[in-house]
């Protein structure tokens, strides 16, 4: 069977971190979204998988190749605009139907466990399956009314509690859609939308079925929400490898660590699983790395800092004295020294002039940013890309790209 | 990575496996050979291209079954005793992957009397099929040899082999390493991946981990690690081979310089001491008393290398203040050098193939210089031949035009003079570790320079008609000029020069017209204010300017057209991102040509010849 993993657009509501590269690469437990996804379908034994790409494609097809490192073969096909998710799954046609086959939809920037893939293999019927997870509270997903097993109606983010069915957008289909689809109205939202063509197909008699999955389905719509899925993976994280590195004398590493190769954890430094560091990182003399907290290739942490359940993109370097906490540090960010991020649970982050909500979170700076000494950053507040922040600068309002804060 | 290959069938071996293995030299390509079965067992391998394998291989083969393999040593040198296949007895074996143990199953197989030929892992899969199906009593066949052979080995694996007692099948196995089998009509094949496959069929069976099994040439059998047969469904493969080496990009050049961020820290990976202010060379066989000693470098190149060696000049002379010389090698060779034993022959080839840079250092060799060698071919002739080999480790580079390979030795040049001159103790730890931090910062500028592709695009787009075009630079940004113009030359057919900004007005002024783009690298420095005239000088002739400057440079938009930015960076270390901004540059102003790219006219990627 083929898989079509969707991974054309953008993910406007994880900015600034997709200003440069598509939500599918946005890093968890050190691996881009993408990635586990793939290794999901890996693990069912799927292995020819079509990529439907687009925003920032380079940046999959460096990562992926031909999908021969992950155990798979990749077919690339773009979408040059991107218009909706049935147009983007039209654009697989040729490599899919001449098969006859069913085949697997699933979007790249929600993470699907092996599990939940099997379930849904294993419950599909009729024209369509519905992979579908229950979730206490749904408001603000796509959710499925059903009769029994089968799908009566796809309602889009609706604001009071129909169902607590929510749509994973991972969907089991045989070849008719692509008829269905040339059908599809464009929405409201000027998109052609996968669901609209089920919802058709639904009223034409055509049975859709669902499969609901108690494994883990975990959708980034904010890029804080990153920091919920870093912790569960990184805990999942079982190539527990240390020997690639060096740990100096006097350095303390405890619990779930992997350490990747050229890495050095300096004397002094105390480092708590689980936790994730990449290729070619220099960690203290001196520092603190606490749990859950992944740290990509290349990166520099100096003495005295201390970094808990954060998330460091690849190319950053740390300056002393700075404490990061439930923070995303996009790559290519310089930090100067004592530069504390500070942290606040139940916040009301503002983007876009709607507030979003967030658990817990210290601050997200995008690529590229350089940040002077003595910098603090107020609890909710984000840093885009490309930023220049001065020395002695308290930030407590969001700053936009390419800015220079004096 | 390796690339192994297998054919069993009706038609005849030795060209289907030639041609397949040269589908996998993205893989690697620095030894190759094949073993062929027609009444006895053929083998026929050599260090070098899989062309130089075709060269040693009789046109008058019948066999019509065998094996192949492509490799790329990362460990150890390729020499064609340590190229695959391995032989044992009437065994024949090809392997991808590494086996952890085989240092202890070698002790073992030297203890029962097996001979060892190579330093490989590979051979001891070789001895130990032969092993267990002919040292004991009960004869079994290959197959369950195999099994046997797999439960001793630790590691990763896809093997092919071949045994003159079951003639007319192959065996195969796989851990870890990848393998597949393809399905045609006058016969069946193994390989590495698809790719090598897909001119003769597209038909393919995927073999999955510990799955083992026989390609004859009507018949496949695949089997469980609990030894039942299993039955596989045929896929259809529908891309075409272009694009599957690609992985999606257009060209090879293109998805080559997009590779620069991790080329760039595979190059440095290991070797950057920040907090000491130090490069870690342990591959530099020079006493510090030799470095100290150092009188006089001369670098001998070709080519982009040379370009390269131009930059690593001055930085011998800045950071090492050790007088370098910089000569063309096919110039060098020809002249009369003057040489003596305290100096240093420093040789870049990316190939370490290039028949010109190994001649010229061969004679400096006679004059008793210290030799190094700067290549990304492990084990290369060069390799071989000089005291110390610094490797560029930029992987397989397949478009012709260099790129990674470029920013590979220039991060290489950096690593060397930083480390000598830290040993003749002409730079102090502080200046070295900024330098340090420099290189360290690489990755991510280079990236936040792809990030921003776009703009590259549409001024090579508004230029792309033009009939010359100039780049000038001064002192690190000389070699930038011309590898810059080099590379626009080679793959857009543009007449392209560059120039030292300063020669200008003794001549090349003469042929501005409005209608030439003047690239003009103008980052920030101590020749900043001394290119800015130059510029003037330009305008003043109408010509067009394209600067590349740093990202905060407001000053350099009031004399240029347009400006190409780079994230601001050490002044030293500035060329590399210039450099990428212009490759881009170059390649986008062939794509709007519709060129060739990866295959130029009347060049190949690595020149043997004199």
């Amino acid at each position: 069977m083929k898989a079509v993993i969707l991974a054309a657009g953008e993910g406007k509501r994880c900015r600034p971190l997709t200003a440069t590269r598509s939500k599918v690469m946005l890093p968890v437990a050190n691996k881009p979204i993408l990635e586990h996804v793939i290794t999901a379908l890996a693990k069912n034994d799927i292995k020819d998988i079509i990529l439907v790409v687009g925003y920032e494609k380079e940046r999959i097809m460096n990562h992926f190749e031909d999908g021969i490192r992950f155990g798979v073969n990749i077919n690339y096909v773009e979408q040059k605009a991107q218009i909706g998710t049935a147009h983007a799954i039209l654009q697989t046609r040729e490599l899919i139907e001449p098969d006859g086959e069913d085949f697997l939809v699933l979007n790249g920037d929600n993470i699907v466990g092996t599990e939940a893939i099997s379930s849904l293999i294993k419950k599909a019927n009729g024209n369509a399956t519905i992979l579908v997870c229950k979730k206490e509270d749904a408001i603000g997903y796509g959710v499925i009314v059903s009769e029994g097993k089968y799908v009566k109606e796809i309602v889009e983010k609706p604001e009071t509690v129909v169902s607590n069915l929510v749509n994973t957008g991972t969907y089991l289909l045989n070849s008719i859609i692509f008829k269905v689809i040339e059908r599809t109205p464009i929405s409201s939202m000027g998109e052609y939308a996968i669901t609209d063509t089920l919802q058709i197909m639904i009223e034409n008699g055509m049975d859709i079925v669902m499969a609901i999955t108690r494994s883990e389905w975990l959708d980034a719509a904010h890029s804080w929400d990153l920091l919920k899925a870093n912790p569960i993976l990184l805990a999942q994280n079982t190539e527990e490898k240390l020997q690639n590195g060096t740990i100096e004398e006097g350095a303390i590493v405890k619990g779930n660590v992997s350490v990747g190769q050229n890495t050095t954890i300096r004397s002094g430094s105390y480092v708590v699983g689980p936790v994730i560091i990449g290729d070619n990182c220099d960690i203290g003399p001196n520092a603190v790395i606490l749990p859950s907290t992944s740290i990509a290739n290349n990166v520099s942490i100096s003495s005295f800092t201390q970094v808990q359940n954060s998330i460091i993109m690849q190319d950053v370097r740390i300056n002393t004295h700075s404490s990061i906490s439930s923070s995303i540090i996009g790559s290519n960010v310089d930090i100067g020294s004592n530069f504390i991020s500070e942290e606040k649970e139940d916040l009301r982050i503002e983007i876009d002039d709607t507030l979003h909500h967030a658990d817990k979170l210290g601050t997200i700076i995008g690529d590229d940013t350089v940040i002077g000494a003595n910098v603090v950053v107020k609890a909710g507040v984000m840093i885009s890309n490309n930023c220049k922040v001065n020395s002695g600068n308290k930030v407590h309002e969001t700053i936009p790209e390419n800015s220079t804060i004096i | 990575m390796c690339g192994i290959v297998g054919y069993a069938g009706r038609n005849q071996a030795a060209s289907i496996l030639v041609d397949s293995l040269k589908r996998l030299e993205y893989r690697g390509y620095d030894s190759a050979g094949i073993s062929l079965f027609n009444g006895e067992l053929a083998t026929h391998k050599t260090v070098g291209k899989i062309a130089d394998l075709e060269a040693i291989i009789p046109d008058d083969l019948d066999a019509c079954i065998g094996i192949g393999h492509t490799r790329w040593a990362t460990h150890g040198k390729p020499e064609t005793r340590n190229s695959h296949p391995h032989v044992s007895g009437n065994v024949s074996v090809v392997h991808n992957g590494i086996i952890e143990n085989y240092m202890m199953l070698k002790e073992e197989l030297i203890e029962k009397g097996y001979e060892f030929k190579s330093d490989t892992d590979t051979e001891v899969i070789a001895h130990l099929l032969h092993q267990k199906m002919y040292a004991s009593d009960k004869s079994i066949d290959l197959l369950t040899s195999m099994r046997e052979t797999i439960e001793c080995l630790e590691g990763s694996y896809a093997i092919a082999a071949l045994c003159t007692d079951e003639s007319e099948k192959i065996i195969f196995a796989r851990k870890d390493s990848p393998l597949v089998i393809g399905v045609g009509e006058d016969g069946n094949y193994a390989a590495s991946d698809v790719t090598a496959l897909l001119k003769y069929t597209k038909d393919i069976l995927y073999i999955n981990d510990n799955e083992t099994g026989t390609v004859s040439p009507d018949e496949i059998r695949v089997f469980g690690q609990d030894g039942n047969l299993i039955k596989k469904d045929i896929e259809t493969v529908e891309w075409d081979i272009e694009a599957a080496e690609k992985a999606g990009y257009d060209h090879f050049m293109l998805k080559e310089i997009h590779e620069q961020p991790t080329s760039i820290q595979n190059t440095f990976a290991g070797k950057l001491l920040e907090l000491e202010g130090n490069i870690k060379l342990d591959e530099l066989y020079l006493s510090k008393e030799q470095i100290k000693y150092l009188r006089r470098a001369t670098i001998i190149a070709c080519g982009t290398s040379w370009n390269a060696g131009i930059l690593g000049k001055y930085l011998f002379e800045k950071l090492a203040g050790i007088h370098t010389d910089i000569e063309t090698a096919s110039e060098f060779r020809y002249g009369n050098p003057v040489l003596c034993g305290e100096e240093l022959t420093i040789a870049i080839t990316q190939s370490g193939e290039t028949a010109d840079t190994l001649a010229a250092v061969r004679s400096s060799m006679s004059y008793g210089c210290k030799t190094i060698a700067i290549t990304n071919v492990v084990g290369s002739t060069i390799a071989r031949e000089c005291d110390s080999v610094l490797y560029t480790r930029a992987g397989p580079e397949i478009g012709v035009a260099a790129t990674k390979t470029f920013t590979a030795q220039l991060i290489t040049l950096y690593m060397l003079a930083i480390h000598l001159g830290r040993s003749r103790n002409f730079i102090s730890p502080d200046d070295a570790k900024k330098l340090i931090i420099g290189l360290k910062k690489l990755p991510g500028q280079v990236q936040k320079i792809l990030n921003r592709k776009e703009t590259i695009k549409e001024c090579a787009d508004i230029f792309a008609d033009r009939r010359d075009y100039f780049f000038i630079g001064r002192y690190l940004n000389y070699p930038v000029a011309l590898e810059s113009a080099l590379k626009l030359k080679e793959i857009s057919y543009i007449h392209a020069e560059g120039y030292a900004a300063g020669e200008l007005k003794h001549g090349p002024l003469a042929l501005l017209t409005k209608d030439t783009p003047v690239v003009a690298i103008a980052t920030k420095g101590h020749t900043y204010d001394k290119i800015l005239s130059n510029i003037k000088e330009v305008k003043a002739r109408d010509a067009t300017v394209i600067a590349v400057a740093d990202e905060d440079d407001t000053e350099i938009e009031k004399y240029a057209d347009v400006v190409l930015r780079i994230p601001s960076s050490h002044e030293l270390i500035a060329p590399v991102l210039s450099s990428v901004t212009l490759q881009l540059l170059a390649y986008y102003t062939a794509l709007a040509r519709d060129c060739s790219i990866d295959k130029p006219r009347n060049l190949a990627k690595s020149v043997t010849v004199e």
